[in-house]
C-alpha cells in the first residue's frame, strides 16, 4: 500500500476515529411505570420502526416488537417484554424521524407527547411521552453502540446507587464515574466543578473510596465555613500555646489528611492569601509549617477541591495545580436519572421514617415495596429546570410529602408553585417591575397580590417574590 | 380459541382504558358481595394487590390460547391459592365480580358474545386451577 494513502492512515491508531462520528439513536427511557416501577431507566432504542406493546411478539404486529434494554457502557442488555396491564398488546408504533421519534397510537388509551394529546406525533429529544396512567418515557439520544468503560466498571444493580452512592444510568453519570475512577488511580490533585447540589461531595467521596488512600478517613471541610481570621490555622494547624497561652496543639486539615484525601469544598471562598499559602504547599510536595512552629512538616495528602463557581474565580496559578478537572453534571445533563434519584431519595426517606413509609409506599408480601407516585409528579420533575439539582429534588420530594392530602406523592399546590411548567399559571410574564408596582399599591398582602397579579395561588406569588428578591424580610412560606 | 382470545384482549383493553379504577371496583364488588374473603388479602397493600391483579389478568388473557403456558402458570396460581385458603366456591364469586365489573366498564361496547367469551374462558381457567389445587 503506498505511503500516505487513506488505507494506511487507518492502520495508525490515532487515525482510526478521526473522521468517525458515533451514530446516535433516540431512546424512550422509562421514567414512571404503574406496574413495573423496578424497571425505571430501561429503554427502547428506536433505530427502526417498532411495535411497542405488552408482552412478546404477535403474528400481526405492524413492525418488529420493541425489546426494552438496559443500556450501560459497553453493554446493551435485552430485558423481559413490557408487562404492564395498561399498556395494550399493540399500543403504538415508534420509528426514527428527523432525529426524534414518530409515535403512532394504536390503542385506546391517551398518548401525550410533551403535554399534547396525540395519535400521530413526533417526540423530540427531551420530550416527555405519557401513556395514560400506564407509563412515562423521556426521549433521550444515545450512541448506537455504547463505548466501553475505560477501567474496571463498578458493579451494582441497574438503576440502583453505585457502591459510592451515585445514582444514575445516563451517559453523564457513567462519564462521571469513569473520570473519577481515572483520577482516583493517580496521585494528582483534583478539582471538581459543579453547581450547588449536583453532588460534588459525593463525587469526592467516590474518588477517595476508589483510591489507594481509602483505608484512611476522608477529611472534608467547606472553605466557606472557615472563619477568615483562622483559615491558615485551620488549614495548617498550630503549635501548643500559639497564638495564645492555653491554645491546644492542632494538626490542621493538612495534618489530618496525611496519607488520605483532603476534600475542600467551595475552594473559591478561600481568601487569596490562603490560596497562595496552599499553592506553596502543593508546589512543595506537601511540605508546610504549622503556625507557631519553625520546623516544616510534610503531609502526603491529595487535595480534592470543589467549586460551584467559574474557573475564573480561582487564582490562575492555583487552578494550574489541579491536574484533573472534573465536572459533576447537574440534573439538566442527566434528566433520565431524575426518576432513579427520586426513587433512591424516597427509599432513604422511607427507611428513616416508618410513618411516611406506611402512608406513601405499597407493601408486597408484607415487605415495603414501591412508593406511590403520581405520574404527573414525575412528568413535572422531568420538565423542571433544577437550579440546585439533587438537593432541590430532595426538597421538592419532602414538599410533596409534607403537603400531600392523600396517600400518594403528587403535584400539590405547594409543589406546583415550585416547579417549572408552561401550564402552571402563566406567571412567566410577570416582571419584577410589575411585582414592585403591585407591592407599592397593595403592600405585602399575599391574598390581594395573588388576585391582582392573576396568579394561580399564593405559592406562585411566594416563588416570584423570592426569585426577584422581593420577599418580605421575615420570609416564610405564607 | 383465537376469536375468544381476541374478544378477551379487546374488552380488557376497553376496560382498562375506560376505567382507571377498574381493579379497585372489582375488589369493592367482591368484598361487598363476599366480605368473608377480605382477610385473605392482607399480604399486599390494596394498591399493590390491585396492580398484581390487573397484571395477572392481562397476562392470562395474553396467553389464553397458549395451553403450555396456562398449564405451567395455572399450577403456580393453584399452589398459591391453596396456601391462602381459597376454596372452590370462591372462584365463582371472583368470576361473577370480574365479569360484572368488566361489563360495566365496557358499557355500550359490551355484547352477549363478549359475556359468553369471558364466562367460557373464566370457567376453563377456574376449573383448571381447582383441578390443580
Amino acid at each position: 500500500m503506498p505511503e500516505g494513502s487513506p488505507a494506511s492512515e487507518e492502520e495508525l491508531p490515532w487515525e482510526r476515529d478521526r473522521k468517525r462520528v458515533a451514530p446516535r439513536v433516540p431512546h424512550l427511557v422509562l421514567a414512571w411505570s404503574l406496574d413495573e416501577p423496578e424497571r425505571l431507566g430501561e429503554s427502547i432504542a428506536v433505530d427502526r420502526r417498532l411495535t411497542v406493546g405488552r408482552g412478546g411478539p404477535l403474528a400481526d404486529d405492524p413492525a418488529p416488537r420493541a425489546v426494552p434494554v438496559r443500556f450501560r457502557p459497553g453493554e446493551v442488555r435485552p430485558c423481559d417484554p413490557i408487562d404492564c396491564s395498561r399498556i395494550a398488546r399493540v399500543h403504538l408504533t415508534a420509528e426514527p424521524k428527523d432525529g426524534g421519534i414518530r409515535l403512532r397510537s394504536l390503542a385506546r388509551a391517551e398518548l401525550r407527547i410533551d403535554g399534547r394529546t396525540e395519535t400521530d406525533g413526533i417526540a423530540r429529544e427531551g420530550d416527555v411521552v405519557e401513556l395514560h396512567n400506564a407509563a412515562v418515557f423521556l426521549v433521550v439520544s444515545r450512541p448506537k453502540t455504547p463505548a466501553p468503560f475505560r477501567g474496571d466498571p463498578p458493579v451494582f444493580s441497574f438503576g440502583s446507587a453505585d457502591p459510592f452512592g451515585i445514582v444514575g444510568e445516563s451517559e453523564a453519570a457513567w462519564a462521571l464515574r469513569e473520570s473519577l475512577a481515572f483520577a482516583a488511580g493517580t496521585s494528582r490533585h483534583v478539582l471538581l466543578f459543579g453547581e450547588s447540589g449536583a453532588g460534588k461531595e459525593l463525587a469526592a467521596r467516590a474518588l477517595h473510596g476508589l483510591s489507594n488512600r481509602a483505608r484512611r478517613p476522608l477529611v472534608s471541610r467547606s472553605a466557606a465555613t472557615l472563619p477568615a481570621s483562622l483559615v491558615d490555622a485551620e488549614l495548617f494547624g498550630n503549635a501548643k500555646n500559639y497564638p495564645n497561652a492555653g491554645m491546644p496543639e492542632r494538626p490542621g486539615l493538612l495534618g489530618e489528611a496525611d496519607g488520605s484525601t483532603l476534600f475542600l469544598d467551595e475552594i473559591g471562598e478561600l481568601p487569596e492569601s490562603s490560596q497562595t499559602h496552599l499553592l506553596r504547599v502543593l508546589d512543595g510536595g506537601g511540605e508546610y509549617t504549622r503556625l507557631g512552629e519553625s520546623q516544616s512538616r510534610a503531609s502526603a495528602f491529595r487535595l480534592v477541591a470543589a467549586t460551584n463557581r467559574d474557573e475564573s474565580a480561582l487564582k490562575h496559578d492555583v487552578l494550574a495545580r489541579f491536574t484533573h478537572r472534573i465536572t459533576v453534571p447537574g440534573l439538566a445533563n442527566r434528566r433520565e436519572d431524575v426518576p432513579l434519584v427520586l426513587r433512591a431519595l424516597l427509599a432513604r426517606i422511607a427507611a428513616e421514617n416508618p410513618s411516611i413509609a406506611s402512608r406513601f409506599f405499597e407493601r408486597r408480601r408484607g415487605v415495603l415495596a414501591e412508593a406511590k407516585i403520581a405520574p404527573s409528579f414525575v412528568v413535572r420533575l422531568l420538565r423542571h429546570r433544577f437550579s440546585h439539582h439533587v438537593r432541590e429534588l430532595d426538597r421538592l420530594t419532602w414538599l410533596a410529602i409534607g403537603s400531600a392530602e392523600d396517600d400518594y406523592i403528587g403535584v400539590t399546590e405547594a409543589v406546583d408553585a415550585e416547579l417549572d411548567d408552561a401550564d402552571s399559571g402563566g406567571h412567566a410574564e410577570i416582571t419584577k417591575d410589575a411585582l414592585e408596582k403591585a407591592i407599592a399599591e397593595l403592600g405585602h398582602r399575599p391574598t390581594q397580590l395573588t388576585k391582582a397579579l392573576g396568579l394561580k395561588n399564593r405559592y406562585v406569588l411566594h416563588r416570584l417574590l423570592k426569585k426577584h428578591g422581593l420577599s418580605e424580610p421575615r420570609g416564610g412560606d405564607g | 380459541m383465537k376469536d375468544l382470545a381476541k374478544i378477551l384482549r379487546e374488552t380488557l383493553e376497553i376496560t382498562l382504558a375506560a376505567d382507571d379504577s377498574f381493579p379497585k371496583r372489582f375488589y369493592d364488588r367482591l368484598f361487598s358481595d363476599h366480605p368473608e374473603v377480605i382477610p385473605m388479602f392482607h399480604r399486599n397493600s390494596p394498591g399493590a394487590q390491585r396492580k398484581l391483579f390487573a397484571q395477572k389478568l392481562a397476562m392470562i388473557v395474553d396467553h389464553v390460547a397458549d395451553p403450555e403456558w396456562l398449564d405451567r402458570e395455572l399450577g403456580k396460581v393453584a399452589a398459591s391459592h391453596r396456601s391462602y385458603g381459597v376454596t372452590p366456591e370462591m372462584y365463582a364469586w371472583v368470576g361473577d365480580a370480574l365479569i360484572e365489573t368488566i361489563g360495566e366498564a365496557c358499557g355500550a361496547e359490551w355484547s352477549d358474545a363478549a359475556e359468553r367469551a369471558w364466562k367460557e374462558a373464566y370457567a376453563k381457567i377456574a376449573t383448571a386451577v381447582i383441578a390443580k389445587g
